[in-house]
């Protein structure tokens, strides 16, 4: 199956997303979420999370903290914070009118 | 954050080894055998320790980290390459040493910002369009001046070096530098006497108790600093001298020829010689707002109403004129900045061209290492960043090596510097130039590593692993040869400056002077107080001491001037023909040099007499006023008549007060000689016998002596002892030596320029050596086949030889053309010689071939005992 990269800077967008829907998660999960909702289409470039990650970390976009998962591995969780539920709105309408946009260009032409 | 590094690094290779772990069980479950799913998910990841960097760079702290690496790891690269490290430290710091010497001079005599409040409104006023040329002014035009001064100007002053003055002090005699004031000199630069006060307007009335401004140094040094000093009585000339101040610590007059230790009151106005030149700087506050070209329309008007009074001294033309005082000062050390600099910066660019190349070579060697950390995920711009702090580093050590040796030889260079230059302060190595060094170690480690850097980062990974040898990256070799004929052009410009400059001196010192200078001796007597009251009583002095020098032992002939040639002081002198006459019916005024001699004074320098006879016994104040004159005056004003016989008056057109009495007869005719510089040629000149001039109270005598002329200066005290036990001798010197002092700025330009020359072609030759050894070390394979297909051990030869000459060719033909622009800017320190000199260009590109042809041949010579066998079994 074809699977499409994800345009580039849209992927704080979708962990955003993700994170807001979801709650909390851990890394893999968010590239494995990500992955499902988009019925597979999209691909997270696995690796390139974590630095995005970690720049939303250092941003207070997100907060980690140190869990186990079901099967009792320590993984590092991460949650929203209101400043990453702010940038999810201001990046979504960012987004939607770019897409719009393009839409409206094919669409005439 | 270093602590914290581990702890964040364990904790991202936790939470991504899971990611890797949970995606490589995903696609185990999805039918993937195990060890496919381990590499995919790996695939899929993405490098690693890429990423982990990458996340922790997200924290801003990489830079810090990165440059505590990089500092660590040049330290051992450094360490591990001793000779490389050896061999770029010290040429670096030749280099840096070098620009940090030459900095500290060129901050003291302009960077640095002039002691003084309102530099900025600080200016000297004088005067262009002047008829006899110069733009000193006199008091006449000073006081003028003043009583406009009062809208333009917060303070006007007047300042005028005196020179050497007689202090008595205890019975014991001493010479100290004096220099005049008038009572606005010091507030006009904003300065105030740390102790007691400054000159008052009654100080400078004629007939005022004399006063005295001490200069800091001399308090200390001849006071010891006594703050009881003020209303001290100090002896000068034989006249008494209240002390009533003492200048700060930090004062500092740069335009004088030596700092005066004792600051007198000028008496404005004196009894002026001669209204027209006196040799005094008139300096200036500028009131806020007013600008120099206001000042200068509102000055220029008192000019014209002197002309009314002395219509012979003042040209239609003159005007007033300001110059800032700053640039007066800077513009004093005329091209000298511009040449230190300029030659001492050439130096350094060769210096770093050199580093530049080992460090090229290098990196050929270390190309492994670059695609090993390339491949583990280093940046190129993390390993440029890592191979810039080694060349940081190099020339950071480089730097402290060169301010290091730069200390240790400074008072030598010192002494190479003209003492004329006006400089703000004492050359020192202080903070600023430390920071300067500091500064320019830096950015040279730049400049040399870039190229290198670029081209060592610029890594493919594929060839660097699977090549068993390291192939040379074509476009460093190209870099290579660029640097190397960019420093045999260097070198080429400042060898021909070197070789330009030297030419100079040797030229000037070989001249045809006039005057024979070997085995004279010369000293200086000022003769003042009552004791020497009256010209007569002058004169008798001069004749009993000739006499009695005359007869000592040891002592051939003896004679007296009022200036020593190429002392360039002596003076000049308007005069008129007898019956010439202008359009006005007044006497027609010429231009010529005047000295006070005694007639043996040209026996003493063996100057021949060419037509008539010298001075005699008679030739005294109760006879007929006579006068000598030179060939050039003879030429000049009488062609193809006989001067002798005819009369010439002198100072008539300069008005009552220099005007000499009668006309004076020309007797006799001497050869010309250049009595005020070696370059200058001879002007006409008239010579008067000091038995008939009152212009005799500083006079030099000059003796021809029988062995070496400091020798015969006991016999001298001896027979001047019993005349004067009080006048002392000063300036006793050789006129050897005073010719040779004469020289100083010219030996100063051949020196510099011999020195940085050489150390230039000693550079640029090791670094033609190294790189054409360095080819040759490549091509060991290609020299091998070549013999091996029957190639002679000389063609090898050959073919070395000529990369390394094609390689100085380049150099030499963009240097020469390149020289011949810049000679063009030292063309004033030049004599004798055109700065486009086709034997100077031909004979430095010789030598700079033959030096290229040894620094090759060396490496050719390997290349010719290549072993075939030995370079093929090497592939």
């Amino acid at each position: 199956m074809h699977r499409d990269e994800i345009p580039p800077g849209t992927l704080y967008l979708l962990i955003l997303k993700t994170l807001a829907r979801r709650g909390e998660l851990h890394g893999y999960e968010i590239a494995k979420t990500i992955q499902q909702n988009s019925e597979d289409v999209l691909q997270v470039e696995e690796g390139s999370l974590y630095p995005a990650l970690q720049r939303m970390l250092v941003k207070g976009w997100v907060k980690a903290y140190w869990g186990t998962t079901a099967e009792n591995r320590r993984a590092r969780y991460y949650r929203l914070t209101a400043l990453g539920r702010k940038q999810l709105q201001i990046e979504q309408s960012q987004f939607e009118r770019v897409v719009g946009a393009i839409t409206r260009v094919i669409e005439t032409a | 954050m270093f602590f914290r590094r581990e702890k964040f690094d364990r904790e991202m290779d936790e939470e991504m080894r899971l990611h890797l772990e949970l995606r490589e069980r995903e696609r185990s479950a999805n039918g993937l055998p195990a060890e496919q799913a381990h590499t995919s998910a790996r695939r899929n990841f993405g490098n690693a320790l890429a990423l982990r960097e990458a996340s922790h760079d997200s924290w801003g702290w990489a830079w810090i980290e990165h440059f505590a690496q990089d500092l660590k790891f040049a330290f051992r690269m450094l360490r591990k390459n001793p000779g490389f490290t050896t061999v770029a430290v010290l040429t670096l710091a030749l280099g840096i040493g070098a620009n940090t010497a030459i900095f500290s001079i060129v901050d003291a005599i302009f960077l640095r910002p002039l002691p003084f409040a309102d530099a900025a409104r600080i200016y000297l006023v004088d005067r262009t369009g002047n008829r006899l040329g110069g733009s000193s002014i006199s008091e006449a035009i000073f006081v003028a001046w003043q009583r406009e001064a009062g809208g333009i100007f917060d303070h006007l002053g007047l300042v005028q070096f005196v020179g050497s003055v007689k202090l008595t002090e205890d019975g014991e005699a001493q010479i100290i530098s004096a220099a005049g004031a008038s009572d606005e000199f010091f507030p006009a630069l904003g300065v105030q006497p740390e102790l007691g006060r400054n000159f008052s307007p009654q100080d400078g009335k004629p007939n005022a108790a004399h006063v005295a401004i001490l200069s800091d140094s001399f308090w200390r040094s001849q006071f010891g600093a006594n703050p009881n000093i003020l209303g001290r009585r100090l002896t000068l000339q034989g006249l008494p001298f209240t002390i009533i101040g003492v200048l700060p610590r930090e004062f500092v007059w740069p335009l004088m020829p030596s700092p005066p230790q004792v600051w007198l009151a000028v008496q404005v106005p004196l009894i002026s010689k001669n209204p027209s030149n006196g040799g005094q700087l008139a300096v200036g506050l500028l009131k806020p707002g007013v600008s120099p070209a206001q000042a200068e329309a509102a000055l220029t008007p008192a000019l014209g109403d002197l002309r009314q009074e002395f219509p012979q001294m003042f040209s239609p033309h003159e005007k007033a004129h300001l110059d800032k005082l700053h640039e007066v000062i800077t513009r004093g050390a005329g091209p000298v900045p511009l040449l230190l600099f300029g030659a001492v910066g050439l130096v350094l660019l060769i210096a770093c061209a050199n580093v530049a190349n080992l460090m090229l070579a290098r990196s050929a060697a270390r190309q492994r290492e670059m695609a090993v950390r390339a491949a583990i995920g280093a940046s190129r711009r993390r390993i440029m960043s890592q191979l810039l702090t080694e060349s940081v580093i190099l020339a950071v050590f480089g730097g402290a090596v060169g301010l290091f040796v730069c200390y240790t030889v400074f008072d030598a260079i010192l002494a190479f510097v003209p003492a004329e230059i006006p400089h703000i302060g004492a050359y020192n190595i202080d903070g600023i130039v430390l920071l300067f060094s500091f500064l320019l170690s830096f950015l040279t480690g730049i400049v040399f590593g870039f190229a290198p850097a670029m081209d060592a980062s610029k890594v493919d990974l594929n060839s660097s692993f699977k090549e068993a040898r390291a192939q040379n990256v074509p476009s460093a070799g190209r870099i290579r040869n660029v640097l190397a004929s960019g420093e045999v052009a260097i070198s080429l410009i400042l060898l021909i400056g070197a070789a330009l400059t030297i030419q100079s001196l040797a030229r000037l010192m070989w001249a045809p002077a006039g005057f024979d200078a070997s085995n004279v001796l010369t000293f200086h007597v000022a003769l003042s107080g009552e004791r020497y009251g009256t010209a007569q009583k002058r004169s008798a002095f001069f004749k009993q001491a000739i006499e009695r020098l005359a007869a000592s032992p040891g002592i051939e002939v003896a004679g007296v001037t009022d200036t020593l040639p190429a002392l360039r002081t002596g003076s000049d002198m308007l005069f008129s023909l007898e019956n010439e006459f202008n359009a006005q019916g007044g006497l027609e005024a010429h231009d010529a040099d005047i000295r006070v001699v005694s007639s043996d004074y040209f026996r003493v320098l063996q100057v021949p007499l060419v037509r008539g006879r010298m001075f005699e016994e008679s030739d005294n104040a109760s006879n007929v006023p006579v006068v000598v004159i030179n060939q050039a005056m003879a030429k000049a004003f009488w062609d193809r008549q006989d001067p002798i016989g005819h009369r010439i008056w002198i100072g008539k057109s300069m008005g009552p007060s220099s005007a000499e009495p009668a006309p004076r007869q020309i007797v006799g005719i001497v050869s010309d000689m250049r009595q005020d510089s070696l370059a200058d040629l001879p002007n006409p000149a008239m010579y008067v016998p000091y038995a008939q001039t009152k212009y005799t109270d500083s006079e030099y005598f000059v003796l021809r002596t029988e062995r070496a002329p400091l020798l015969a200066v006991p016999q001298v005290q001896d027979a001047l002892r019993p005349i004067d036990p009080e006048t002392p001798l000063t300036q006793i010197s050789s006129m050897q030596d005073v010719v040779y002092a004469s020289v100083k700025d010219w030996r100063f330009h051949a020196t510099l320029l011999g020195v940085f020359g050489g150390l230039a072609l000693l550079i640029s030759a090791v670094g033609v050596y190294g790189v054409i050894s360095y080819s040759v070390t490549q091509r060991t394979h290609e020299i091998g086949v070549r013999m091996a297909l029957g190639a002679q051990r000389h063609s090898i030869l050959r073919l070395v030889i000529r990369q390394g000459l094609t390689l100085a060719s380049i150099g030499i033909a963009v240097g020469v053309a390149a020289a011949l622009g810049l000679t063009r800017l030292i063309v004033g320190l030049l004599y004798g010689v055109s700065a486009a000199d086709p034997l100077t260009f031909v004979g430095v590109a010789m030598l700079l071939l033959v030096v290229a042809f040894a620094a090759c041949y060396i490496p050719a010579r390997r290349a010719m005992r290549v072993d075939p066998m030995i370079a093929l079994r090497h592939e």
